[in-house]
């Protein structure tokens, strides 16, 4: 008997391609559209949020002669991730609403879907590759998409298909062409955050936590050593390494370094004030089997970054603390911290602040 | 996979032999417009006035109190806000009704409100009936419009719309039924109950998708929702949809004839399924199930530990169609607006579960429900445990 899969399609090229992939190899197919948000909460009658979407989704289903369900996972998603998302803002960090998304949605709550329909597998559109039970890099490495992936439950991956991970997206939209799937072979994709659709994120942060938010209130733009240099009006508007939007008449390009939500002050200064050596991370999540102190590990503090050289200095429950061999710029609280080794993803965890690096040897008393 | 099985009757039904038969001729020879003088014209306006009478005669009504409408929404909006419109005038100002009507319904009055009406709704007793006290305490001299449904869509419970009607109609209250479930399973008479309006559709009696009716007691005015022609007294201007209101008249006949051997037959069909549910899922709860009067066609059941898109992707898989609360435009559920107000726990709505029996349900149908449900049941109920096994 084939064995069943079951697929989050979100009516894009990727995930439209994975399941006609799935139903080519001879897997019983069976599509999902996760409903996650609705724009308008103030029309809770009006048509939801992202038709189009669902209906690609459901032609390419038709297309593809496989059942297509839309499945409304709106208020976990609420909770798990866009609530979390306009709190990390407030507590002055950046969050990444995908991670949070892979892990808890798709990764757990689709699963419970899947589940229940005797699904063996669940299939996403990611371009990342899970080999023996490991998540590797997607082949793709423009679009590698692993560093999303990081907290997803170890267990998960054994019943985790990604078919277009081992494609590159040229070749994801010549099967689109190849398999007659003319809906969705040539859409765009978005950057931006699904229910971020104006690239705005003040706006939700406003819509869930009121307009006069400290977090989106004037404060201070002010330098290292205290000196206020201007002010800004909402420190939720910056991260780390962020130049736009900062006060100008500096002789050096000036930064975003800290962001301090208890005193709302942004603070600014020269590149080398982004430079860390070290990372502190919590939540740490392990795709492999737990690392000790003192190995050594690759890692990328944001999406597109290259990998650096780093060591385990401390593990402490789910925190973990790396010394990286050179500096790395911008390590911004509320993004990721993604291990690897090479191509395969060890695990991640949520980067808390940069660190000082390694101890300075002791210094011996003469 | 054997035959698959339909159990959302309450949803739609599939049209009639007899039904379709009757409406072929009107969309060939017989084609003309029932306003055009020649024969073609007078042809198609005999059959659309035979199938007036008709239409009123199931009910006990007028000719002239049938409206044909393009189906249940319509005419509930024709119902309650054609009626309020109609009486703004006077001094009454609240339009009454209850929380677990059919969205048509709600929503119609939430427009009324946004016109000026006071939006009033009845508590809803847990067994899914209209709690009295609140009725007659919400129902009073300023009250222009009650409506209240008799059937409800989702849970099959029954209104005591004789009494809450006559009640309405002491206080000088028009009195509006949404009638679409009860329609074909009830006798309606409206020589017997003061009804003022009542909503009639007729996909859900073996008839197409887009006719329906709308009774409409002679002296009631109502202002009409469309400008237009003359057609139908000016209450709903638009050239009659001739081919469909013989349809409609046909299966609302065939309905009516049948309606206690029918009743019978699905109300024994859903008391085995119950039965066999209650037996194999001891902890399942049928919802509205304490009330003193029930449809035949409906189960609502909730089993806890269970979400409703999971259970309707497993039975949709297993060939067995069901459906869960409202489903809005992209198709996802949202939870049930009755279930809440009859005060049933978050949870157990999200789990609820509506088959609704009729016209293809057979014996053999019942038996498989009854031993695929509590396999998918036990399913997703492991699905905690199994997930990460």
């Amino acid at each position: 008997m084939k064995e069943r899969v079951l697929v989050a399609m979100s009516g894009g090229v990727d995930s439209s391609v994975a399941a006609a992939m799935l139903v080519e190899q001879g897997y019983d197919v069976v599509g999902a559209t996760m409903k996650l948000f609705c724009h308008d909460d103030d029309l809770p009658d009006r048509p939801c949020c992202s038709l189009d979407s669902v209906n690609d989704a459901r032609r390419v289903c038709q297309q593809l002669g496989v059942p297509h369900y839309v499945l409304n996972l709106e208020s976990a998603f609420g909770s798990d991730v866009v609530e979390n998302f306009v709190n990390e803002y407030a507590a002055g960090r950046t969050p990444i609403p995908c991670v949070r998304c892979n892990t808890f949605t798709k990764f757990r709550d689709l699963l419970h879907k899947a589940d229940a329909i005797d699904a063996r597998w669940i299939a996403t559109g990611h371009y990342a590759r899970v080999v023996d039970a490991a998540l590797y890099r997607g082949r793709d490495h423009a679009k590698d998409q692993s560093y999303f992936l990081w907290g997803i439950d170890r267990r998960v991956l054994s019943r985790m298909l990604l078919p277009v991970g081992a494609q590159t997206k040229v070749e994801t939209r010549a099967v689109a062409h190849r398999l007659g799937l003319e809906v969705i072979a040539e859409k765009t994709e978005s950057q931006d955050i699904c229910f971020v659709p104006d690239g705005d994120h003040t706006k939700i942060i406003r819509q869930k936590l009121g307009a006069d938010t400290p977090s989106l209130s004037r404060g201070d733009f002010v330098l290292s050593d205290g000196t206020v240099v201007a002010q800004h009006d909402g420190y939720a508007r910056f991260t780390i390494g962020q130049r736009r939007g900062l006060p100008g008449g500096f002789r050096v390009p000036m930064f975003v370094v800290a962001i301090r939500p208890h005193d709302r002050a942004v603070v600014i200064g020269p590149r080398e004030e982004l430079l860390g050596r070290g990372v502190v991370a919590r939540e740490m999540n392990w795709l492999v089997d737990p690392m000790s102190v003192g190995a050594t590990v690759e890692v990328q503090v944001r999406h597109r970054s290259s990998p650096a050289r780093a060591e385990i200095v401390r593990i402490d429950g789910g925190e973990i603390e790396l010394a990286l061999d050179e500096p790395v710029s911008a390590i911004a609280p509320g993004q990721s911290l993604v291990l690897y080794d090479g191509e395969k993803v060890l695990g991640g965890g949520l980067i808390e602040r940069a660190a000082g690096g390694r101890a300075p040897l002791p210094v011996r008393a003469a | 996979m054997p035959d698959p099985i339909y159990l959302d009757h309450a949803a739609t039904t599939p049209v009639r032999e007899e039904v379709l038969e009757a409406m072929m001729p009107y969309f060939g020879p017989r084609f003309g417009n029932p306003s055009s003088m020649h024969r073609w014209g007078r042809d198609a306006r005999t059959a659309l006035d035979e199938a007036r009478e008709r239409v009123a005669g199931c009910i006990g009504a007028s000719a002239d109190e049938i409206v044909f409408t393009s189906g249940g929404t319509e005419a509930d909006n024709i119902g309650v806000l054609g009626a309020w419109r109609a009486r703004r005038g006077e001094a009454r100002h609240a339009v009454v009704t209850t929380p677990i009507e059919h969205k048509a319904v709600l929503a119609a009055v939430h427009q009324a409100g946004r016109e000026g009406a006071t939006e009033r709704f009845v508590t809803m007793l847990p067994t899914g009936v209209v709690d009295r006290a609140s009725f007659d305490a919400s129902v009073d001299a300023d009250t222009s419009i009650v409506s209240v449904m008799w059937v409800n869509n989702e849970i099959g419970t029954i209104q005591p719309v004789a009494e809450l009607a006559a009640h309405a109609k002491s206080v000088g209250a028009l009195f509006h039924t949404d009638a679409v479930q009860a329609f074909g399973k009830i006798g309606i008479d409206v020589r017997q109950v003061p009804f003022d309006l009542l909503t009639m559709s007729g996909h859900k009696i073996g008839a197409p998708k887009g006719i329906g009716a709308a009774f409409l007691r002679r002296g009631t005015a109502i202002e009409p929702l469309f400008h237009g022609g003359s057609q139908d007294r000016g209450r709903r201007p638009g050239t009659e949809n001739v081919a469909m209101v013989v349809g409609f008249a046909r299966a609302a006949e065939l309905a009516v004839a049948e309606r206690e051997e029918e009743w019978d037959r699905l109300e024994r069909m859903r008391i085995r399924l119950e039965t066999a549910i209650l037996e194999r899922v001891p902890d399942a709860v049928i919802h509205g199930r304490g009330a003193p009067a029930r449809a035949p066609h409906v189960i609502s059941v909730s089993v806890p530990g269970t979400d409703s898109e999971s259970m309707l992707m497993a039975l949709d898989l297993r060939g067995i169609g069901c459906s869960a609360g409202s489903a809005c435009q992209s198709g996802s559920i949202t939870p049930s607006h009755v279930l809440t107000a009859i005060g049933v726990a978050p949870d157990l709505a999200n789990a609820a579960i509506r088959m609704s029996i009729g016209c293809l349900t057979t014996d053999a149908c019942i038996d498989r429900v009854a031993e695929v449900f509590p396999a998918l049941v036990a399913k997703a109920r492991g699905q905690a445990t199994a997930a990460l096994s």
